[in-house]
């Protein structure tokens, strides 16, 4: 081997063991969250570090994909979900331990580019109005299979008697997050996104942030849910009880989602 | 003593042969003929279906009593048609990889000797890709040599290289072979090369030895048909064999009587095959003191004059014969004095001991 | 900065190449000298990761490792191990992963050693160890640096298998790859940025080192002329 190899590989060696000693061992609870309640979450997390000084792992990814690591044995111990039928199935084939709980609910927004919709009409109306008229190209929403914001979302606007028209002019995020990236980026005409996250994402900055009105989407799939999984420990449960505190509410609430049974303040 | 006896399907090899120790050997073949195969089974590179392989009594192959010592066991050395030597060692670490018994300065010594006597001693810290063929050769010479062994194999080691430095080779290679006195096995479709430098010859085609023996012998006396077509006897007739007496035989060419000193014997009436060279076919002058003396005389016509260079090939066909032309090689010199052209009349002479009768 | 991420990152790489350079030798080598049957299956086999998607791959380990599969909940109950989103999970999906760069440029520099050197080796009274250690290994010496360079290169790369396989555990498989995509996710693009070029730069310096270690040997071949 020549000189030159050698020491290259040395090198490498010595950074990879010097920074894998600096690097934290396994520490904190492991919570796997929607990517919806990312900065809710975060901002939690924050508030409970300075309240206990214990730090929490976050993980954020879509429902779905969460629930399937689970049930491939991810060692999460605390699962929060956007829709309560993947917790569910978790509970049924044994990965939960304790009774989950519904700690907020998800609200969704209509993200539009500047000027698409007529003002002072109501949004769904407008939206329809953009439709017939063909100023809408591209429609974001997450995947409507495993996101539960795009099944919300789907439902939305079924109810609305818009599905059909604007399916073929369809964007899909593989999750919540990405439909909203797709809506900085991509070029979006319209899209219906967490409120939550296009707080997040400063998506008022970018174009028109309306609201859905309550009736117009079906309430049950937007209850997030969480449950304790068999992998926790006393760590996880104590953070798990956090997030039912008035202190937790508060930033649900600053941060896009409301509690369950109550309006939107 | 090195014993050779093989048999193999792919390619196809049945052969039994011995060849003498502390001698130059030549294998002599056409392409195809399995020659650089049988140097391979005997250097323990490929192995056979059936085999038996010893030098001097150390069998190294015998595939009976489940034996086959695998080439880096045996104690011989190989020099190919490209040298193969190793691309990323200098021409002296080339000779040194050979001496593996060896350490250190020793070792170094000891190469360095080696290319000393093949006559490259100063392009010892060379690189193969900064040597010409011949030193390329010669390094590789140095190499096989290196461990002093019993056998040498050669796989047309010059047939890559030109004329002169094939010429200067041959002289190092009995020079060399003279000094150390082993045995060297030299494959090559070079009859020349073989002639120059073997005392054996072996006569390969298609996997079988035609023939086998002391190269004077064999050049002179091609023992079938195959051998003579081999060594490039191009004249090849049939004649009828009439009997045999103290000096030789008489046959029956047509209606041509030619007298053959010959140890073959056959039966009164039989067919036999018979050959002569191009350069014995003799042209004979008028004025002759002696003709009788030239050996048989017949009236020939010319039929094809091809010149090639230093020689004129003359195809003849002769009067009252069994038919087959005859092909004389003259020097330019004799074709135009004695004003030779297609169609014109010539008489040639055959001498008895020019006369070959294959059995 | 995600500095338990880049460790991660490089722990991996250095792993995979540790543990897949001496396999990929084997088996360069192997089917570089060998002739047998099955060859040109084992070859596509060896090929299969470059033509997969890494997601593919992913799922089919997760299939397969999981903790619902048989073999998972076996490795489970022996190693107390788990080979899905753990760290010696991606140190696996990844040693599977980057198997036709380790093996692909060392069998083809093992078959460029050809058959005459080899005799002439064995002629020289070499044994196979001595002729692999004196004369294949210098020789194939490229093709071997060129395979630990693109496997190192590719694991810090890598992203589909990792993500599958890993998860995005901080501190365990969140590599420098996926936390580059995690912050993009948190709308970070600032901090995605800086972890982007920095990989970046490390497999640029990776690369020109290892074409520089190759040049400067044929410079030095060719010098000694």
């Amino acid at each position: 081997m020549t000189r030159l190899g050698r020491t290259f590989l040395l090198l490498l060696a010595s950074i990879g063991l010097l920074i894998g000693a600096e690097a934290s061992a396994a520490e904190g609870p492991l919570v796997a969250a929607a990517a919806s309640t990312r900065a809710a979450l975060e901002d939690v997390a924050a508030r409970y570090l300075e309240a206990t000084g214990e730090s929490v792992r976050l993980v954020f990814a879509s429902s779905g994909m969460l629930a399937q690591q689970i049930e491939n044995g991810a060692p999460f111990g605390l699962f929060l979900s956007a829709n309560g039928a993947y917790v569910t199935r978790l509970a049924n084939a044994g990965w939960t331990r304790g009774a989950p709980v519904v700690y907020a609910g998800g609200v969704l927004a209509l993200f539009t580019r500047h000027g698409l919709l007529d003002v002072n009409t109501k949004p769904l109306a407008a939206l329809r109005r953009a439709l017939t008229a063909g100023r809408i190209e591209r429609f974001v929403i997450a995947n409507p299979e495993h996101a539960p914001y795009g099944s919300a979302a789907r439902a939305a606007l079924g109810d609305a008697g818009l599905w059909e028209k604007v399916r073929p002019l369809l964007l899909l995020g593989a999750n919540a997050g990405q439909a909203v990236q797709y809506s900085i980026q991509a070029g979006v005409d319209a899209a219906l996104v967490p409120l939550s996250l296009a707080r997040a994402a400063a998506l008022a900055q970018l174009g028109d942030l309306q609201l859905l009105p309550a009736a117009s989407h079906p309430d049950m799939p937007l209850h997030q849910v969480m449950v304790m999984l068999q992998n926790s420990d006393v760590a996880t449960q104590r953070f798990f009880e956090y997030l039912q505190s008035t202190d937790a509410q508060a930033a649900f609430i600053h941060h896009g989602l409301k509690l369950p049974t109550l309006a939107l303040e | 003593m090195l014993t050779v006896s093989l048999e193999h399907d792919h390619p196809k090899l049945a052969l039994d042969f011995q060849l003498p120790r502390g001698q130059v050997s030549a294998i002599v073949g056409p392409s195809g003929s399995g020659k650089t195969s049988v140097l391979r089974a005997v250097a323990g590179l490929l192995s056979t279906r059936s085999a038996r392989i010893s030098l001097e009594g150390d069998t190294w192959a015998d595939t009976e009593r489940g034996v086959f010592l695998p080439a880096y066991q045996r104690p011989l050395g190989f020099v190919g048609q490209r040298y193969a030597l190793f691309p990323h060692l200098s021409a002296v670490a080339n000779v040194a990889a050979a001496l593996v018994h060896l350490r250190g300065a020793e070792r170094q010594r000891e190469a360095q000797a080696g290319l000393d006597a093949v006559g490259i001693g100063g392009l010892a810290s060379r690189s193969p890709s900064a040597l010409s063929g011949g030193q390329c050769q010669r390094v590789a010479m140095a190499r096989a040599l290196a461990r002093k062994p019993r056998l040498l194999l050669l796989d047309e080691p010059f047939s890559a290289l030109d004329r002169s430095t094939r010429k200067r080779l041959h002289v190092e290679l009995k020079r060399l072979q003279a000094g150390l006195g082993m045995t060297v096995v030299l494959v090559t479709h070079d009859l020349d090369e073989a002639a120059q430098l073997s005392q054996t010859l072996c006569l390969l085609r298609r996997g079988r030895v035609l023939q086998s023996g002391s190269t004077p012998e064999v050049l002179r006396q091609p023992a079938s048909v195959e051998a003579a077509r081999l060594m490039d006897f191009s004249n090849l007739a049939k004649a009828e064999w009439v009997g045999t007496d103290r000096e030789g035989a008489t046959l029956r060419w047509g209606e041509l009587v030619l007298r053959a000193a010959t140890k073959v014997v056959s039966k009164p009436g039989a067919t036999v095959s018979w050959t002569i060279r191009s350069s014995d076919v003799f042209l004979v002058k008028d004025g002759h003191p002696d003709e009788s003396s030239l050996g048989i005389l017949a009236s020939a016509r010319v039929t094809e004059i091809i010149s090639m260079g230093g020689s004129i090939l003359v195809t003849v066909s002769v009067d009252h014969s069994g038919g087959e032309p005859l092909r004389m090689r003259l020097r330019p010199g004799a074709v135009h004095r004695h004003g030779v052209h297609v169609g014109c009349r010539l008489r040639i002479a055959l001498h008895p001991e020019a006369v070959i009768v294959l059995a | 900065m995600d500095w338990s991420a880049l460790s991660l990152s490089l722990e991996l790489a250095v792993w995979t190449l540790a543990l897949l350079l001496p396999v990929g030798i084997l088996i360069g080598r192997w089917l570089a000298r060998t002739e047998f049957r099955g060859r040109p299956l084992l070859q596509a086999i060896c090929a299969l990761p470059l033509v997969l998607p890494p997601t593919v791959v992913g799922y089919y380990l997760l299939t397969f490792m999981g903790a619902r599969s048989p073999l998972g909940t076996a490795i489970d109950a022996w190693f107390g191990l788990s080979l899905v989103f753990s760290f010696p999970g991606l140190v696996f999906a990844s040693l599977l992963v980057n198997l036709p760069f380790a093996v692909l440029p060392v069998q083809r520099a093992f078959e460029g050693v050809s058959q005459e050197l080899h005799d002439a080796a064995a002629c020289c009274g070499m044994n196979p160890w001595r002729v692999f250690a004196r004369i294949e290994m210098p020789l194939a010496w490229p093709g071997v640096l060129s395979a630990a360079v693109l496997t190192f290169g590719h694991t810090l790369g890598e992203f589909g298998v990792v993500l599958m396989v890993g998860g995005n555990i901080p501190g365990e498989t969140r590599t420098l790859s996926i936390a580059i995509f995690d912050r993009i996710q948190a709308f970070d693009p600032g901090a995605a940025g800086r972890m982007a070029a920095l990989l970046l730069l490390i497999s640029l310096v990776t690369v020109a080192l290892g074409y520089g270690a190759l040049e400067g040997r044929a410079r030095r071949g060719a010098g000694q002329g």
